[in-house]
């Protein structure tokens, strides 16, 4: 086996590096549960050399380091169960010179050096993805799905370890085989090596594990997440899935006939549904896939958390592969927020699916239009780089910050943070893209209203449409002209209704002069009008309604005047008020026989 | 300081109502506009009357639609 090659490095090793530093106790669990590997290791330091050390070195087989995806130290302070977490610490790959070639060397490097004889207590966890081997590595639809683990029974490390042991966790199912080593104990689905004792550094006994595993092997071989702001009150999320089933292949053929009668023996190693948790208020959730709407899903909630479960279009056997979309909006107020003028968002960065390793992911930030100096704060490192995308009532296009982290695991689900500034003002960009297109259109229906679109300009029926137009527009004045007649008609009869009550000559007197003067310019403005109609062919029809509407205005003119000098000579003599009623009785009928006329031959030309 | 959520404008549960009740004044605007332009003569239209119409109308009618597509869970 490969652990041979790197028995033989360990054994050309000259001399034990680093070894001022001791570690008193080692615990290691390692969870197999599923197809994450998660390796918890509890570790006492202790400084027994005369320098201060400042760092303590984690190393990892090459092989296993490729497959690390995140890892994470805790200091602890305290003794047995009072301890307490102190924090985490930052860990960082390092190449010291004098390290063996195969292997990878992490640094935790400590707040506080450690002096002589001074100790402390550190968990670190390491979580890898793919470390799972199917062995076989191809099985049929009724086989059980068997993996291959490979790990060191002892603590590989460049310090001597004192008193250590590792328990290895499997889920509660067969076991095919195990190293048997000194002090191995199997106990339930736990296999114990250990302790062993006084052992010098980088020692190294490989254990091989054989078992039976049907979790999900559920791995995303590609995962965009699309986030994107909107100020009007949503966060949307849409996120697109490339996953397969990375477990043991499946070979031979399929019967869904078999799986569907007997699914936990004809079908053990399939997974056929998967729970995402979504955020608290997530609403207008859809799943889909390029042909439509996948309707095997359902979603239930509460205060806390949504959960969805989504079972893909077919059950997933080794090696099979599918895509879909799943997407949900999100309440603006518990994503968005605003610290001294600038604005930030505040999500979690991996994928809400459970325990889904993915190999690429990339996050990216739909900022709003106009959004400035963006900076991106994430735990952990990622590729950073920004790009534009047009959406709905875009000019300029939307900034949009990409984020790509290769090997993600439900670890990486911390929140992070992309800082922009933004004016309120900017939000109003969309809504004024809308009012100026309305504004396009009306604009454009007056200008085809005003344009002359006909083709020939000379021939008969265009110049007499024009004629006619001109004639409607003459009459149109007309019309016009009259009525602001009739207004001043009505003024006359009201300056009358003012004598009678107040008596006031003067006043009436004046106003029979403006409006004298004003009928007079009308009747002016009237000539050259009545004088195109009469020359007009087109207006033959209509003129003499016209002339008649003129003539019985000029009537009624004369009429009234007759009767407000009458009026008014009556007053100025100080006669009766039954005496003014003889005089002008006779005008009164003919007037409102006038008028009665008038207002009929104005509706009719009206609607020409 | 702490840092401030910070929501939409206007409440989301009146978008529906505010985009039923924009776009019939704007119809109701745009509905006067048209029957202007097809009484009037080309002679005896006023350019003033009509491009206000116009603006007023498309005013109503654009925060209208950017309140239905809200509604309808488009957010822009």
């Amino acid at each position: 086996m490969r652990f041979d090659l790197f028995l033989f490095t360990l054994a050309i090793l000259s001399s034990p590096v680093l070894s001022d530093l001791v570690l008193p106790k080692v615990e290691r669990r390692i969870d197999l549960t599923s197809q994450v590997v998660r390796i918890t290791t509890s570790l006492k330091v202790e400084n027994t050399g005369s320098d201060l050390v400042s760092e303590v070195l984690l190393t990892f087989p090459d092989r296993q380091a490729n497959n690390l995806a995140y890892s994470t130290a805790t200091l602890y302070e305290g003794k047995g169960k009072a301890k307490a977490s102190a924090g985490s610490l930052p860990v960082e790959l390092v190449h010291p010179k004098d390290m063996p070639p195969s292997l990878t060397v992490y640094s935790v490097s400590l707040p506080k050096a450690l002096g002589k004889g001074e100790g402390l207590m550190l968990d670190v966890l390491a979580v890898f993805t793919h470390a799972l081997q199917p062995f076989p590595e191809k099985i049929t639809q009724a086989d059980i799905q068997l993996v291959l683990f490979q790990e060191s029974a002892h603590y590989l490390s460049p310090y001597a370890v004192k008193a250590q042991s590792l328990t290895v966790k499997l889920p509660d199912a067969r076991i095919e085989s195990y190293t048997r080593l000194e002090n191995t104990k199997v106990h339930g689905s736990e296999i114990k090596y250990g302790p062993y004792e006084n052992l010098p550094p980088f020692s190294y006994s490989p254990v091989v594990i054989h078992f039976e595993s049907n979790q999900p092997f559920a791995v995303a071989k590609e995962l965009v997440r699309e986030i994107e702001i909107s100020h009007w009150g949503n966060v949307q999320v849409t996120e697109h899935y490339n996953l397969v089933h990375d477990g043991a292949q499946s070979k031979g053929e399929f019967s869904r006939l078999d799986y569907q009668a007997r699914p936990y023996v004809r079908g053990a190693s399939a997974f056929r549904r998967l729970v995402a948790k979504l955020p608290p208020r997530a609403h207008s959730v859809y799943y889909r896939d390029e042909i439509g709407n996948i309707s095997t899903s359902s979603l239930w909630g509460d205060s806390k958390k949504m959960e969805m479960e989504i079972e893909p279009r077919y059950p997933m056997f080794g090696g099979w592969k599918t895509a879909f979309t799943i997407g949900y909006g999100l309440p603006l107020r518990d994503f968005l927020f605003e610290l001294n003028g600038e604005r930030f968002l505040n999500i979690s960065f991996g994928s809400p699916v459970n325990e889904l390793v993915i190999d690429a992911l990339f996050v990216k930030v739909v900022l709003p239009e106009g959004s400035r100096e963006i900076s991106v704060s994430v735990p952990f490192p990622v590729k950073q780089r920004q790009e534009t995308k047009f959406s709905h009532l875009d000019v300029v296009g939307r900034p949009v910050v990409v984020l790509e982290k290769n090997n993600v695991v439900p670890e990486h689900n911390e929140h992070f943070q992309v800082y922009y500034k933004f004016s309120s003002l900017s939000m109003l960009m969309e809504p004024l893209m809308l009012i100026s297109g309305f504004f396009f259109l009306f604009v454009a229906c007056i200008a085809y209203m005003h344009a002359d679109l006909s083709i020939s300009k000379s021939s008969a029926s265009y110049l007499s449409k024009l004629q006619w137009e001109e004639v409607q527009a003459t009459v149109q004045q007309v019309h016009n002209i009259i009525s602001r007649c009739l207004a001043m008609h009505d003024k006359l009869e009201a300056s009358l209704r003012d004598l009678s009550r107040t008596g006031d000559i003067q006043a009436c007197k004046a106003t029979r002069k403006s409006v004298d003067s004003l009928l007079k310019e009308l009747s002016k403005e009237l000539k050259p009008l009545i004088a195109f109609l009469q020359s007009s062919f087109q207006a033959a029809q209509i003129f003499p309604k016209v002339e008649e509407l003129i003539a019985k205005e000029r009537d009624l003119q004369e009429r009234l005047m007759a009767k407000h000098s009458t009026v008014v000579d009556c007053y100025e003599k100080k006669l009766g008020g039954r005496e003014i009623e003889n005089r002008i009785a006779s005008h009164h009928q003919k007037i409102s026989i006038l008028r009665q006329e008038i207002d009929d031959l104005m509706e009719f030309i009206d609607e020409i | 300081m702490a840092p401030k959520p910070i929501g939409s404008p206007i409440p989301d549960s009146l978008y529906p109502t505010l985009s039923v009740l924009m776009l019939a004044i704007g119809l109701v605007i745009t509905a006067s506009f048209f029957i202007y332009e097809a009484t009037s003569t080309r002679k005896s239209r006023s350019l003033v009357k009509e491009l206000t119409t116009g603006a007023v109308a498309s005013v109503f009618l654009g925060f209208g639609s950017l309140f239905l597509l809200l509604a309808s869970g488009v957010y822009v």
